[in-house]
Parts: C-alpha cells; structure tokens; sequence
C-alpha cells in the first residue's frame, strides 16, 4: 500500500515503521508521526526535500553535529539512510539543484558546498567572511547560480564552477533567512531588514520593506498566487507573529496582515502568555497553505486566505526547529531539536533529536469559503 | 432616532457622521475618532477561526499592520490608525484620544513602548532582539540582535576552546544589559522621552551595528585579536570614522553609554536614567522558564554601574567590562587603539571572549553616536568659535552656533 502517495491514513498503525516511543509517557512524539531513523545526534537546522524532477523523494538534513544527511523515503513510509557529508562547522542551510543531482549546504564554517549524491563527493563552491545562513539554488532561463546569505552582510551569487562570486550584493544586516521562488527572492536580515529582489537577467534589488513585525526576524517564506506566480511572503519572529506581505498587488498594503501564533495562555494568569519563536515556514506546493513551527513544540497548518487555522498539533517536548514539504506536498517533515530558545541552560547534548514525516496530503486543503 | 450603542460606550467610530444618535455629547464625545476595537469585532467575523481551543482562538490582525479598508474612506482615521499602532500589540481596545495632537500620539506611542516591554520581558521571549514600537520607525536604541543561532555558535566555539567560562560571563553580561534598558524602558518619564524620542523619529537608520558577539567569532576563536584593525572594521561599525579619532581623550563618553541603555549620555537624561538604571535589582526573571538568569550578573554588572554617572568617564562601564576584556582586543574595539587609559581594558585574560563582548556594546555605542549626532556633536567638528561660544557663560548674539553642543562641555 502506497502511504505516501495516496490520501489513505498512516500513522495511526505505524508500529511498524518505527514509531516506537508511542507507548511511553513521554511526548517525543505526540502526533505519532514517523520518525525518521538514524537521525542526527545534534539539532536540525534545516531540512530539504528533493524536487519534482528526481522520482522518489529524498530528504536531507543539516545539524549542528555539523553533518549532512540524506535519507530515502519510501512510499510505506520507510526512511533508509543513504549517505551523509561533514563539514567543519554545524550547518545551517540546506538546498536541492533543480535537476535533484546535487545538494547544496551552508556551514558555520563560512563556505557552502555542493554535494553530488551519485559519487558522493562534496566540494566547496562558496566562501564567505562568516557563517553562512542561507543557501539556495535560482535557476533562471539565462543563467544558474547558488545564492548565499551571511552574517557578514553579504549575499553571494556563485557559479559553482569558479571560486569567485559572479555577484554580491551588501546587505544592511547579517542575513539571518531567506526564500527563492524564482524569479522573486526574499532575504531578511537583522534589524528588521527585508529585501526583495528580482532575479531575472541578473539579481538585483527592487525594494526594502517595512517589516511589519516589532521584533528579529526568524523565518520567510515565498508564497504563489493560483498561476504559481511568486506575489508575496510570510515572515515569521521571534515573537510568536507572523506577518503576510502581498507584493506586486494593487491593494498590497490593505492585504497584508498579521497575526499571532505559536503562543500559549498561562492557566495561572489570565492575558499573559508565553511567546515563542516561530522557527520555520513553508508554504505546500499544491494548496498553498502554510506550515508553520515553532519553539513551543507545535507545528501549525494555516489557509491565508480563508484566514483561517487549519491545524495545531499537540506540543512536543522539544521545539521544532525546522520544516519542509516534499515535492508534490504529500510529506511535511519536521524536526525535533533544541533551538537555543532559552539559552545554554537547557541544552542536554545528549537529548535525542527526531525528525518526523507525516502526511500532509488531507490536512492542508484549503477551507472552502470564509 | 435609535441611539447609538457604541456611542455609549465611548466607541462609536463615526463620531459626528454617526446616522443614530448620540445623547447630549457634542462636545465630549462627538470629537472622538473611532477605536480599534470596532474594527476588530468587525472583522473578527472574519478572523482566523481556529479548530482547536488550545490557542486563544481567534487571532486578532494586529491593528498596526492594516491600513484598513474601513478607515479608507475618513481622513481623520488614517491618523488615528497611525496612532493606534502605538498601542501596540494587536490589543487596541482603548479609545483614542483626539488625534490633532501630536503629543496624544506621543503618549501612545510611549505607552505602546511600555506595555511591550512588559510583555517582552514576561512572556520568555527570546531577549536579544531589536525592537520598534512601530513598524515604520527604526529600532529603538540599546537592544541589540543576536539570534539563536550565533549564540549557540558561540557556545559551541568556546566549548572546544575550553574556555566556557567566558561565554557564561558574556551572556550574563548581555542580560544584564538587556533588563536594565527593559527597565528603563518602562520607566518612561519626561527625562527619558526626551532620549527617546529623538531617537524614534529621527529616522536614523542605526543599521550599521548590532552586530553580536556572533559575527566575531571568526577573528575571536583562537586568535589573539589584538591590534588586526582589520577586524575591527569588520565589526561594522559604520559610523566610526568621524568617532573613533574623535574621542580620543574620552572615548567612554561613548561607550559608557550603551551600558546606559542608549540614552544620550548628557543633559538630563543621564539624571534620568540614573535612577531607572536599577543596576543590582536582579531584576524579576518573572520571564518564567527563561533560566537567564542574573543573579551573578547583577552583582557583577552593578560593581560597574556604580559609578557616578555624571562622569561620563568610562570606568563604570569600563570596570563591568574587565573581567571580560581581553587587553588591546578591546580597545582596538573602541577604535581608538592605544589610546585607552582605563585600567579595565588592560587586562590581558581572556582574549577571545572578553572582545568579543565589546562587539555587544560596540553597537548600541555606535547607535549612540548615530542618536548623538542628532543631539550633540563631536568636538572636532565645532570650529574654533562655535567651541568658545559653548564654553563661555553667555552666547554672544550673533555668534551663536547652530549646531548642538558636544557632550563633553554638558554639565550637570
């Protein structure tokens, strides 16, 4: 039976995939998700699905063990682990090549490399003056490059076949997230920055936004109008709220919202909460409803344009770091791992960090109507 | 006619246009612009709709973010949205005041700031993050961004330099900081508006720094950081080259003031912000979870603050540092290489992490400078008569300078 690819139900009878943990008190896993196997010894910072053009779907995971790992995830669910790479330093970002042959990551270490799977050699495409943060691939009709985002400031457009940038680009700030859906990228930075840019013919910027957030940013994502053209992007804080911004709309300032999420009443007082950061975001490739995790262990499912909440999941007893769809949206995985939120004292090197699959083809349909 | 129910309230956002009528208050109630919370029941209908309890279920667009089309169609709405943003924080139930005055948006806003900080501070939030009460104005000084990730890097970086001991005094450091400019924040009185609210409205764009220790610790790690100008520059401090030469003589007059929480080191706000300096309070923790604790901290930072805060020598500030310093690190820090005489910075412990805390007041410094140009300037940028009008007793009609005074020749 194909779990994956049809709309039928798993998890619910997944002791056979490895969900073991169900049965405890503990909460490592209160969705009974799947849980992937071997996975990292330290925190995810960042997950990636293969695209569309490579057939099955792999998954790659960076951590702060400063590895990077590839799985295969088999349609009953099954998580085999194909190979992994090291860098000097964690790693932060993790991004497919459009073709599915190779896999791009960003480390601490302050360069970024590209790791073909089928020889499984991993070399070093990019440099930069600190960490890098972000990375993606832009593949555009008249070139192809890897973008980087740093804390040094810097964006880098790299062809992976020189050691020098074909382009850079100052930021204000150190870059702290950043989407691709070409020909729109979206880098947000410290201070509040948010940088659009264009990315046909070359990448250049086309504006700054006002941040519609008081406080740092912490994730962005791109999201499509129905002709899956890029018109917009979410941007999640550290403060619980995230903010849609409708671009290249005509009534792009009144569409554009925000609202309050990851965030949780004290039974004790009542008006005071307890405010997390929203740790990552994605938009699913086929509804266009949006994902959403968070330091409070949760991970959430919101329609933005039936303004509604779709899901809330229960919490898990670790905040979820990070989050990614599959190619055609029927997998959403995220990973369960300490995210620093409350600084070095709750950090047990020796907890284990999951990531977990769970089918998102049912949950992320659209509401109908308002 | 039906008399208008929200009028009653105090909330009817129609005000003179109102189709029901409002009873006997043409002058006390007829003026007022329409609240928020009109708006938000209205759209509450369509609001976001949550499927489980768990979550306060209906999520509120905050009120700053939408220009909204039911304020489209008055004009003096537009204002009163404008303000409303200051009330911050998506809960604006409060009916505004008259808009004409700048000042009711002033107050706002201050407002705005004061219950954010509280919340901020109670609610765990993740502490080392810039902050704007409005989304259109820039941050506001003395908080600098560091995100989870850099911290976690530092972390990991003096673990396997064995050296965690100065990570731990870092991060204390940057708490104690923090809660001291969360302190003065919610202590907002006229002293500290006036420090503020140049700084909101001025627009600068502080961007250059805030930089985190994070971004250091490339040159931090294992290197001995002295005297590589280089990285200095790295740090981002943008404005420094009118500074750093400048003060020379007293370069703690600009560093003592990120300790100070941004606030202009002269005039008034120096006497204001010594009393909410609350140094040594070790201040609530009521941020629940959040084991930042600063117990060591406040002892350690208020042996720096106690200094007497008119001098605006640096030694508070400088003696908080020492433990932390590295030696040439920190001054070559403060761009002023060598030139430093304060004991603090002299001492050679500590190397890597101990600069690296400067990179943590180095930006809300160089904010400083960004907000002190606005409010003072260098002294090397007075001529020689500007410079002699300011020190003599009187101005001398004609002659009177056009700039702001710097703040060395500001006495208390």
């Amino acid at each position: 039976m194909s779990l994956f690819g049809t709309t039928s139900k798993f998890g619910s009878n997944g002791s056979s995939v490895g969900t073991f943990g169900s049965a405890a008190a503990d909460h490592h896993n209160p969705m009974k998700d799947i849980e992937v196997t071997s996975s990292p010894d330290d925190s995810i910072g960042c997950l990636s699905f293969s695209p569309a053009s490579l057939p099955g779907n792999f998954l790659v995971a960076g951590s702060w063990a400063n590895d990077v790992r590839c799985w295969e995830v088999q349609d009953n669910g099954q998580t085999v682990p194909k190979a992994q790479h090291i860098h000097a330093g964690p790693v932060l970002g993790v991004c497919w090549s459009d073709d599915g042959s190779k896999v791009f990551t960003a480390s601490c270490d302050k360069t970024a490399k590209m790791w073909d799977l089928n020889s499984n050699l991993a070399i070093q495409i990019a440099q930069h003056d600190a960490p890098i943060k972000t990375v993606h691939w832009i593949k555009a009709s008249n070139y192809r490059c890897v973008m980087t985002g740093s804390w040094d400031r810097t964006l880098k457009f790299w062809d992976t076949r020189s050691s020098n940038p074909v382009m850079a680009l100052q930021l204000p700030e150190r870059c702290y997230c950043a989407d691709v859906v070409y020909p729109m990228a979206v880098v947000a930075t410290a201070r509040r920055g948010l940088i659009v840019y264009q990315l046909e013919n070359q990448p250049s910027e086309v504006r700054r936004v006002e941040s519609s957030l008081k406080f740092q940013n912490r994730c962005v994502a791109i999201f499509k109008d129905k002709h899956h053209k890029p018109n917009g992007f979410a941007l999640g804080s550290i403060e619980g709220k995230i903010a849609f911004h409708y671009l290249n709309v005509p009534n792009s300032v009144k569409d554009s919202f925000t609202f309050k999420c990851h965030r949780s009443n004290r039974a004790n007082s009542s008006g005071s909460q307890d405010i997390y950061a929203v740790n990552g975001m994605a938009f699913h490739p086929i509804h266009g409803t949006l994902a959403t995790v968070g330091s409070d262990g949760r991970f959430n499912f919101w329609d933005k344009d039936g303004r509604a909440k779709l899901k809330t999941s229960e919490p898990l007893d670790q905040p979820i770091s990070a989050c990614c769809f599959n190619h055609n949206g029927n997998i959403f995985a995220y990973a369960s791992s300490y995210d620093w939120s409350k600084g070095h004292e709750f950090y047990n090197p020796k907890r284990k960090n999951y990531i977990f699959l769970r089918n998102a083809a049912e949950e992320l349909k659209p509401r109908n109507g308002k | 006619m039906t008399v208008c129910q929200f009028f009653l309230q105090g909330r009817c956002r129609f005000g003179d246009r109102c189709w029901n009528e409002h009873p006997g208050a043409r002058g006390a109630g007829g003026a007022r612009p329409p609240p928020a919370s009109q708006q938000l029941s209205a759209s509450n209908r369509r609001g976001w709709n949550a499927s489980s309890q768990r979550y306060s279920n209906v999520i509120q667009p905050s009120s700053f973010s939408r220009s909204t089309p039911w304020g489209g169609s008055r004009g003096p709405d537009q204002a009163s949205f404008g303000s409303s943003t200051g009330s911050g924080f998506g809960a604006a139930q409060r009916p505004f005041a008259s808009l004409s005055s700048g000042d009711q948006d002033e107050q706002k806003l201050l407002e705005g700031i004061v219950k954010d900080v509280e919340v901020w501070e109670s609610s765990g939030q993740w502490m080392f993050s810039a902050y704007s009460p409005l989304k259109t104005q820039p941050p506001v000084a003395g908080f600098t961004d560091i995100s989870p990730e850099e911290l976690r890097l530092e972390y990991h970086n003096f673990l396997t330099s064995n050296n965690l001991q100065s990570y731990l005094n870092s991060v204390q450091q940057l708490i104690t900081q923090w809660k001291n400019r969360i302190n003065q924040l919610k202590t907002i009185n006229k002293s500290n508006r006036v420090a503020l609210l140049p700084n909101l409205n001025n627009g600068v764009n502080q961007a250059a720094p805030a930089l985190g220790f994070g971004s250091t610790q490339a040159r931090m790690f294992g290197s001995s950081f002295v005297g590589s100008s280089k990285s200095v520059q790295n740090f981002s401090f943008k404005t420094s080259p009118g500074f750093a030469p400048a003060t020379s003589g007293s370069p703690s007059v600009f560093g003592t003031l990120p300790a100070l929480g941004a606030v202009p080191s002269a005039g008034s706000a120096v006497s204001a912000s010594t009393p909410a300096f609350g140094f040594g309070k070790p201040q609530i923790t009521s941020a629940a979870s959040f084991s930042f604790k600063t117990p060591a901290a406040s002892g350690f930072g208020s042996a720096g603050f106690s200094a007497a805060p008119t001098s605006l020598a640096g030694s508070p500030f400088g003696a908080a540092m020492a433990p932390a310093f590295g030696g040439g690190t920190s001054v070559a820090g403060f761009g002023s290489p060598g030139s430093q005489s304060h004991t603090a910075f002299s001492k050679p412990s500590n190397n890597i992490f101990g600069s690296s805390s400067i990179p943590t007041s180095l930006p809300v410094s160089n904010v400083i400078s960004a907000t002190d140009k606005v409010l003072f300037t260098p002294k090397d940028q007075l001529t020689q008569e500007e410079l002699e009008q300011f020190q003599s007793k009187k101005f001398t009609l004609g002659k009177i300078p056009l700039k702001p005074p710097p703040v060395e020749l500001i006495h208390i």
